[in-house]
């Protein structure tokens, strides 16, 4: 199995740059999931990589080789597309061995193949339905066992669980990662749901306006974000605007233009610059209001099963939220005054953004 | 490796696809558009004479606006007619279901089936007031206008209804389901959410219907020379195509009728270019005053007896207007006294007509599906946006300056039509081409691409995704455009005349039986043409779908 790599890619249409000088490794065998939001250019990335779209500059490279210009079917990357277009004239099974038949693998060959994966994606009893019999999750795994049969080097996966329910979703992702591991391929799979990236992938990759803000696995891509807009884009964060006042090699502090100060990890950047703090939803606390700073009314509390959202107003400010666990749910109410705080270890500090924080942080 | 690999291989190749796809695009300029529109040069190189013989002469001039004129204002009511009457019975296609739903398909195709030739014919003797009439005709229409406009009704309103039913088949219902949860009656949901939004469909219908009325020749002629009982002359009514028919008839004893021909020609088809565009800016631009409801009235007719009386009145309009004129022919000759004659010549002519139409289809399939195909893959370059105009211009020049056009063309290679066979095969390919085009562009431009994209990375080339995906797919609209190019081809006979003047076709052959006023024999002629014609589209249709399923 090759290792994908897209060096300076750029994609214009007539009105919007696709890609804009996109650079990307996807290693042997990874699993990589392609995170942004809507129009960030997630499938035209994938479709460059499958060589169904031409790049205006750069070049794709499979294990180092310059494949920019070769035809999709030379390249044995097999894209499944959201809506899986199971060809809508053929059966399961003809679907299925679409591949093996171009390629005119011996019958026995074919026959035992299709056994095997009708098998594996548990379609054995549909072999002779057509693709508009199937619910939405056999089509799904139809079409999988269809890209298999191929023997693909590379599986493009392009929101393959979009159209799925949510529970069939979550098994689902189970299932599609344990197969590309059993079979070691090389995965690219785009999606613009951070949970789905957050569970599947080895590495992720944060896609948005045609570049790519940054690659790391789950763990890194949560923790470590490298901008304000992959905090909040993958799990929800908390923005505090401020001058950095203090700074120290185990901490800094920030304070507003109303005197209030907050604290937040060490940072390299000068003291004086305007800079913007940026906390996990899932990492900032509702406290008394006299031990911070940070004081405010409580807007919003939201059942989310087995935590609680609450949304806290603080004026001058800005909005912040919390998750706290549902044992704790009655204790609050709308309308109570509450305080916000964090561990200074969870708070991680961005140079203030060139165009504003609010554009800076919008997902189209 | 087997020698079928090999042959993929080759024709996968880049260099062999774009060689292709050049082959195609020369094609077509050489073969259909060039010579469609060569007539234009002779304006050109030969305005003396036209100035002398035609500008200078206000008789033949009059003669030429007037027979103009009365095209234009038939083609405009015959579009308008076929579009009112049309749309009940495309909305019932499309949307409803009830018992014989697949027989009024097949009814509907009909008129496709019978040669022009021979429904001008059936027309004419069933509506006309002639000399004497054959039982059960209504023999009430005088007006050879009134004549003409029911004859073009009948072949062109199959046109109107398949436009209307496939682009409102494409609608997503859901629109209009929105729009009456939202409170609109069933009638203003149509109205303002559906109907704006198949425009796109009723330029299709619209000008394919114009386009028909505007050209046909052949039909024509035989409804005009059954209504007089007798060749046409000079003073009889004419209708611009009619008028190039009757001048290329006695151009052969009469030259200096040329530069009048040529002009006449000329004229029609710079006005039917024109007419296209702006038919198409007028649909596709101008915003009808859709907006406007008026809720309590058009509650009122969405309820109780009104949807019926349209529904109604839409099946009756397809029997008495469409059908039954279409097949009268069927009684008369029932009724009418036998005549004995000899009928091979009538099987030479049908033999040859059957043989041309074939070849033709086959040249339209294997030289049209790639260019459709290039329009459609192509949509945003400049060049397949140009050819997709262009193929419209065969299909709007009326058949006989397309066929004098041809005819010129063509001679410049085979001056003495020493192929007259050839001759025709090459002039029919130029109007049945777009009616295959057409249909392929049509279909593939409904079909999501990623369906070959997917082929194409599962490691098709392009011509395995092509066959394996992609036909199965628009199969159904190959052999629509196949269908109406051999049938096209079959019933043609402007054209074929222009080119070969004693051609050897069935259509012309009939319109000979007629101008001698051989009834009897043209009726039978007629009757074996149509049978045919539709024993072979039946054929044509289970044949492929048995593959399909």
């Amino acid at each position: 199995m090759p290792s994908v790599t897209l060096l300076g890619i750029v994609k214009r249409y007539s009105d919007v740059t696709a890609a804009n000088g996109l650079n990307l490794t996807v290693n042997d065998g990874e699993y990589l999931c392609l995170l942004g939001p809507t129009g960030a250019g997630k499938t035209t990335v994938l479709r460059i990589i499958a060589g169904l779209t031409t790049p205006d500059q750069g070049r794709v490279l499979f294990d180092g080789r310059d494949v920019t210009s070769l035809d999709p079917e030379e390249r044995s990357a097999v894209l499944l597309s959201q809506t899986y277009c199971l060809f809508p004239t053929m059966t399961v099974a003809d679907n299925v061995l679409f591949g093996p038949e171009i390629r005119e693998i011996p019958e026995a060959d074919k026959e035992q193949m299709l056994v095997s994966l009708l098998d594996m994606v548990r379609l054995s009893e549909r072999a002779n339905s057509y693709p508009k019999e199937l619910s939405g999750g056999m089509q799904q795994r139809c079409a999988l066992a269809r890209a298999i049969a191929t023997s693909p080097d590379v599986l493009l996966l392009d929101e393959p669980l979009r159209a799925l329910d949510a529970r069939l979703r979550i098994d689902l992702r189970r299932e599609l990662k344990s197969l590309a591991r059993t079979l070691g391929l090389t995965v690219i799979h785009v999606t613009h749901d951070q949970d789905e990236a957050l569970v599947m992938a080895d590495r992720i990759a944060i896609l948005r306006a045609g570049k790519i803000l940054q690659v790391g696995t789950p763990a890194e891509v949560f923790n470590e974000p490298e901008s304000p807009f992959v905090a909040n884009f993958v799990g929800q964060s908390n923005f505090f605007t401020g001058k950095l006042v203090n700074s120290t090699p185990t901490g800094a502090e920030i304070e507003d233009d109303d005197g209030r100060r907050v604290r937040a990890r060490a940072t390299s950047l000068p003291i004086g610059s305007k800079v913007v703090l940026a906390v996990k939803v899932g990492q900032t606390h509702i406290l008394k209001r006299e031990v911070t700073p940070l004081k405010g009314r409580i807007e919003r509390i939201l059942f989310e099963g087995r935590v609680v959202h609450v949304d806290v107003d603080i004026e001058g400010v800005g909005r912040f939220s919390s998750k706290i666990p549902v044992r704790r749910r009655g204790r609050y109410n709308v309308g109570d005054e509450v305080g916000i705080g964090w561990n200074r270890n969870k708070a991680k500090i961005f140079p203030y953004p060139e165009n504003g924080l609010e554009d800076e942080l919008k997902v189209d | 490796m087997g020698p079928g690999n090999k042959l993929v291989e080759l024709i996968s190749g880049k260099r062999f696809r774009k060689g292709w796809t050049a082959l195609n695009i020369a094609f077509f300029l050489l073969f259909v558009i060039i010579p469609t529109v060569y007539i234009l040069s002779y304006a050109i190189t030969d305005w003396s004479e036209i100035q002398e013989h035609v500008l200078s002469d206000p008789a033949t001039m009059d003669l030429i606006i007037g027979s103009i004129i009365v095209a234009f204002e038939i083609a405009t009511i015959v579009t308008i007619i076929d579009f009112v009457a049309g749309l009940p019975l495309a909305w019932m296609m499309a949307r409803k279901d009830f018992r014989g739903k697949q027989f009024l398909d097949t009814l509907i195709d009909m008129p496709l089936a019978v040669p022009t030739a021979a429904l001008g014919f059936s027309a004419a003797i069933f509506w006309a007031v002639t000399p004497n009439p054959p039982p059960f005709s209504l023999a009430t229409i005088s007006s050879p206008m009134i004549l003409i406009i029911l004859l073009h009704v009948v072949f062109s309103y199959p046109y109107m209804v398949r436009s209307l039913t496939a682009i409102l088949g494409g609608i997503d219902e859901t629109y209009e389901t929105a729009g009456r949860t939202l409170g609109a009656s069933r009638l203003t949901a149509v109205r303002t959410i559906t109907l704006p939004l198949f425009r796109a469909g009723l330029v299709t219908g619209a000008i394919l219907c114009f386009a028909r009325s505007l050209s046909e020749t052949g039909g024509t002629i035989i409804a005009l020379a059954t209504l007089y009982g007798r060749r046409m002359v000079e003073g009889d009514f004419h209708t611009g195509p009619s008028l190039i028919g009757f001048w290329k008839d006695a151009s052969v004893s009469d030259p200096t009728l040329i530069p009048a021909l040529s002009f006449v020609s000329i004229l029609l088809i710079i006005l039917a270019l024109v007419l296209l565009l702006v038919l198409k800016i007028v649909i596709m631009r101008v915003r009808l005053p859709l907006r406007k409801v008026w809720p309590s009235p058009e509650k009122l007719l969405s309820r109780g007896l009104f949807p019926k009386i349209k529904d109604t009145s839409a099946i009756i309009f397809l029997i008495v207007i469409v059908l039954i004129p279409s097949f009268f022919i069927f009684t008369y000759v029932l009724t009418a006294n036998p005549v004995q004659a000899d009928w091979s010549p009538f099987i030479d002519a049908l033999l040859t007509s059957f043989l041309v139409a074939t070849i033709v289809t086959l040249i339209d399939l294997v030289m049209g599906i790639p260019m459709a195909l290039y329009i459609v893959k192509n949509k945003t370059g400049r060049l397949s946006q140009m050819l997709d105009v262009l193929v419209n211009v065969p299909l709007i020049v009326p058949t006989a300056a397309l066929g004098f056009s041809l005819g010129l063309f063509w001679s410049n290679f085979d001056p003495n039509a020493s192929f007259p066979l050839l001759l025709i095969i090459l002039a029919h390919v130029a109007f049945t081409y777009p009616l295959v085009v057409r249909n392929v562009v049509g279909a593939v431009e409904g079909i999501d691409p990623a369906f070959e994209e997917t082929a194409r990375t599962l490691g098709a080339k392009p011509i395995q995704s092509f066959r394996r995906v992609l036909f199965p797919m628009i199969k159904g609209s190959i052999l629509a455009g196949a269908i109406m190019a051999f049938t096209r081809s079959l019933g043609e006979t402007g054209a074929t005349l222009a080119v070969v003047a004693n051609a050897n076709t069935a259509p012309v052959y009939i319109v000979e039986l007629v101008n001698e006023q051989s009834y009897y024999l043209a009726a039978m002629a007629c009757i074996i043409l149509i049978i045919i014609s539709y024993v072979f589209m039946l054929l044509l249709r289970r044949f492929t779908r048995e593959e399909v399923v």
